[in-house]
């Protein structure tokens, strides 16, 4: 039979301890300790006339937590048992502790209810009875009828009180309670449900048990437990004037009843009904006080605090407001940490943000379908595209959006998924979605939708960004996928989490269809991917020359700071040179709702629809664009308005260009960018050689020819697995 | 022997054919099928655009507590209002 000790902290409790003491005695626990924290009562002699064992503490190191743990520590029983100085074990305590250690395996802790004293005011009686009724669970068919213990597990009430509580030293040993003001013992019973503890409610195992304090004393008490739930599990009781007003009456009523049902008469219902009206409203005020006492000054701290506790023990031990006090105790002074509490934080996810992709690190990308004969040349396709989530100038979106709307245009049987790991677009809804890409980009016809709830299966399924890759590898009946590649998007971010993920996603043996022969070339040669080239598509029936005299000298320049990529302090140091070699050069910024510092005056424009920057580009002289990864469709749309364009050289231009086509390419330095933009600037010949060449250039670079480029690509993976996979027929 | 056998290549050879052709026209079904879904959905987010643009779900809104008290109010001061008409109508006959 495992030994069974007791801890007492006791102080002022001479009203009780001599009966628990007797109790224990006649139960037969084994040890019996009490921890006298500055009583100033009786307490101390009844404790040594009993005989128990006793240590004395400094009222001013006591905390729920710290001195429990110190108890526990100075005994060594196999089950610890924790009574407060006012809780009186009823007979058969004892037994039922030992019933409930032995229902199952890991049972960590067990608690039995608190019963309320003959001179119980109604409303404790009522709320004692009724509040652990609630965890009894019927004895099984056959039983006596008596009402049996209950296990709880992880995911059921994690309710422990330390007024009446047995813990395995072996438990206490694994979790040991937290360093807290209040509310130890949920904080406990919350830890040792999360490690895989088990607890027991055994009705049994009760106690008498009453809280003696006077109306005002009660409040204080609510809010020193309040306080403490709020410190150990982040509860915030809620609060308003007519749930308050609602619950009062609620609960007097409740309070009548049980009163009548007891025989109080009239007189004495009617008394107790005021007093019980004050109660609840107090409770509810007192105990949403205390679950907002954070920022309260330390004297009203004080003040509402029946411990009058201004700030938590560890808060205490932190700033050292004890640590130097003469009377510290060395056992105290070895458990009294002088870290902070680790504060437990709710759920606020449903998941983590990139757990899509653990799961297809874990489990792998869905099978795809079996291929069907011929379904690569097939007329119509059923193409699902998976996007990332968008803004109102997504140069990356466009190009996707003018590619799919011709693709429905087509014939092919066209759908939108939105991926949003991160709730970008959490308040947006997918009507409206559909409508926002219809007025940003091009007119969809199809659906739009918000995650995979409805996914119906696809001939191929696209992904469009690294964001989208992992979603779209989950999604089940696909005859194949494919990934449209706008850009080498790891150099995007720094070393970190997302440039190693956006890595990754070209390692799934995803058909790539990159948006130059560069981005191919990096796919291919980078990660072995296989992989395709489309060119991107201008517009020309916006973009083409207006009829506007050009401006002379003027540098119009795409300096949007938000994109790192974009080169910004490389241009704007370019353009400082320029000025300072010209200072009659107007310098214009566009592109961005951020106006820039900079070294040189300039004029700014916000962000411009199409149409706007096609009368803009067709006024200005020279135009700056600045790409360190793939080359964008701003150049291109330059050059068809017949506007010459400065771009980097040695990275993706040359792949589209060449090295002395219809671009003027500069190395990345801020002197060579002047010099090219100067040259544009001052030889006529060279401006009007660049300009006429760059609009016969892109004449042939059409939205409707990249639909092409990218439908093959499409069929090259269906094509794929035709080759690759079991045919039917 | 050898007639048998091309005879038996031939069968199988049209068993295929028929196969694929009928694979095909069910694609092609299915093709239909899943563009016809599409519009549907379309049309309906067409429809529902303001809905979603203000966040409103109706039927959440309808379950919630006093909204069928708030139909019905609505409904009886409908009847009372077409009771009126009728009598204001069948008065001025008169």
């Amino acid at each position: 039979m495992s030994s069974v000790c007791a801890v007492i902290p006791v102080k002022d409790g001479e009203r009780y301890l001599d009966e628990l003491l007797d109790a224990l005695v006649r139960e037969g626990v084994d040890e019996i300790l009490v921890i006298d924290s500055g009583s100033r009562d009786r307490s101390r002699e009844i404790a040594r006339a009993h005989g128990v064992e006793m240590i004395e503490i400094d009222p001013r190191k006591f905390a729920h937590g710290r001195t429990r743990n110190l108890g526990a520590e100075r005994t060594s029983g196999e089950l610890i048992c924790f009574l407060t100085q006012d809780a009186t074990p009823c007979p058969g305590w004892l037994d039922a502790y030992r019933e409930a250690f032995a229902l199952a395996e890991r049972v960590g802790a067990a608690y039995g209810p608190h019963l309320p004293r003959l001179d119980s005011s109604p409303m404790i009686a009522r709320e004692l009875t009724e509040f652990f009724a609630g965890f009894e669970t019927h004895r099984p068919p056959g039983g006596d009828g008596a009402r049996g213990p209950t296990l709880q597990r992880a995911g059921d009430p994690s309710f422990l009180s330390n007024v009446n509580a047995c813990y395995a030293r072996a438990c206490w040993q694994e979790i040991r309670f937290r360093d807290v003001g209040y509310s130890e013992d949920q904080a406990f019973g919350a830890d040792m449900l999360a490690v895989g503890w088990v607890k027991v409610y055994h009705p049994g195992a009760a106690v008498l048990h009453a809280h003696d304090y006077g109306a005002i004393e009660f409040m204080r008490r609510y809010f020193d437990e309040y306080r403490g739930l709020r410190e150990t599990t982040v509860h915030v009781e809620a609060f308003g004037v007519r749930d308050t007003a609602r619950h009062v009456l609620r609960e007097v009523a409740a309070d009548r009843r049980w009163m009548a049902e007891r025989g109080l008469d009239r007189t004495t219902r009617a008394r107790w009904s005021a007093r019980a009206a004050s109660h609840h409203a107090g409770r509810r005020v007192f105990s949403a006080l205390g679950s907002r006492s954070q920022r309260m000054p330390a004297p009203l701290l004080r003040g509402l605090s029946l411990e009058k506790r201004a700030q938590s023990p560890s808060a205490a031990a932190l700033n050292g407001k004890h640590a130097g006090a003469e009377s510290v105790e060395p056992a105290l002074a070895d458990t009294a940490s002088p870290v902070a509490p680790a504060r437990p934080i709710g759920q606020k996810l449903s998941g983590e943000v990139y757990d899509v992709i653990a799961q297809v690190w874990r489990e792998g990308a869905a099978p795809l379908l079996q291929p069907v004969p011929g379904m690569s040349e097939r007329e119509r396709l059923r193409l699902a595209m998976v996007i990332p989530p968008f803004n109102r100038g997504s140069g990356g979106h466009n190009t996707l959006f003018q590619i799919f709307t011709r693709l429905e245009q087509r014939g092919h049987a066209c759908s939108v998924w939105m991926a949003d790991y991160h709730g970008y677009a959490r308040s947006v809804w997918p009507a409206t979605l559909r409508r926002e890409i219809q007025e940003y980009f091009a007119p969809l016809q199809g659906p739009v939708y918000k995650g995979f709830a409805d996914w119906q299966g696809a001939d191929v399924a696209i992904a469009t960004g690294w964001q989208t890759v992992h979603a779209m590898l989950q999604l089940d009946h696909c005859r194949a996928r494919a990934y449209v590649v706008n850009d080498h998007e790891p150099e995007f971010y720094a070393a970190s989490t997302e440039h190693e993920l956006a890595a990754d996603t070209y390692r799934y043996d995803l058909h790539c269809i990159a948006a130059s022969p560069w981005l191919r070339d990096q796919l291919s040669e980078r990660y072995g991917a296989s992989a395709e080239a489309f060119q991107l598509g201008v517009d020309h029936d916006t973009y083409h020359p207006r009829p506007v005299a050009r401006e002379p000298a003027t540098v119009i320049y795409y300096a949007r700071y938000a994109t790192p990529r974009r080169a910004v302090p490389i241009g704007l140091m370019a353009l400082a040179e320029l000025k300072r070699r010209r200072p009659d050069v107007r310098v214009v910024l566009f592109g961005t709702n951020e106006v820039l510092d900079a070294s040189f005056p300039y004029e700014h424009i916000d962000v411009l629809s199409p149409t706007q920057l096609s009368w803009l580009y067709s006024e200005a002289t020279v135009g700056l664009c600045l790409s360190l990864t793939n080359f964008s469709l701003m150049p291109k749309e330059m050059l068809a308005c017949g506007l010459p364009c400065v771009e980097l050289a040695g990275i993706s231009a040359e792949s589209i260009f060449g090295s002395d086509g219809p671009l003027e390419l500069a190395p990345l330095d801020p002197n060579r960018i002047a010099d090219a933009m100067q040259r544009l600037l001052e030889d006529r010949e060279a401006w009007q050689r660049r300009s006429r060449e760059g609009v016969d250039f892109v004449a042939s670079h059409t939205w409707d020819h990249a639909t092409d480029e990218v439908e093959a690509g499409l069929r090259h993976a269906l094509r794929e697995r035709e080759r690759e996979g079991v045919t039917i027929g | 022997m050898s007639d048998v056998q091309t005879s038996g290549e031939l069968e199988l050879q049209a068993e295929v054919e028929r196969l694929r052709a009928r694979v095909a026209a069910l694609e092609a079904e299915l093709v239909e099928v899943q563009e016809r879904a599409n519009a549907s959905v379309a049309e309906w987010q067409e429809r529902a655009y303001w809905l979603d643009r203000w966040h409103l779900d109706l039927n959440a809104l309808m379950r919630r507590p006093g909204a069928a008290e708030l139909r019905a109010a609505v409904r009886v001061v409908r009847d009372v209002v077409r009771a009126f008409r009728r009598a204001k109508r069948s008065l001025s006959r008169s």
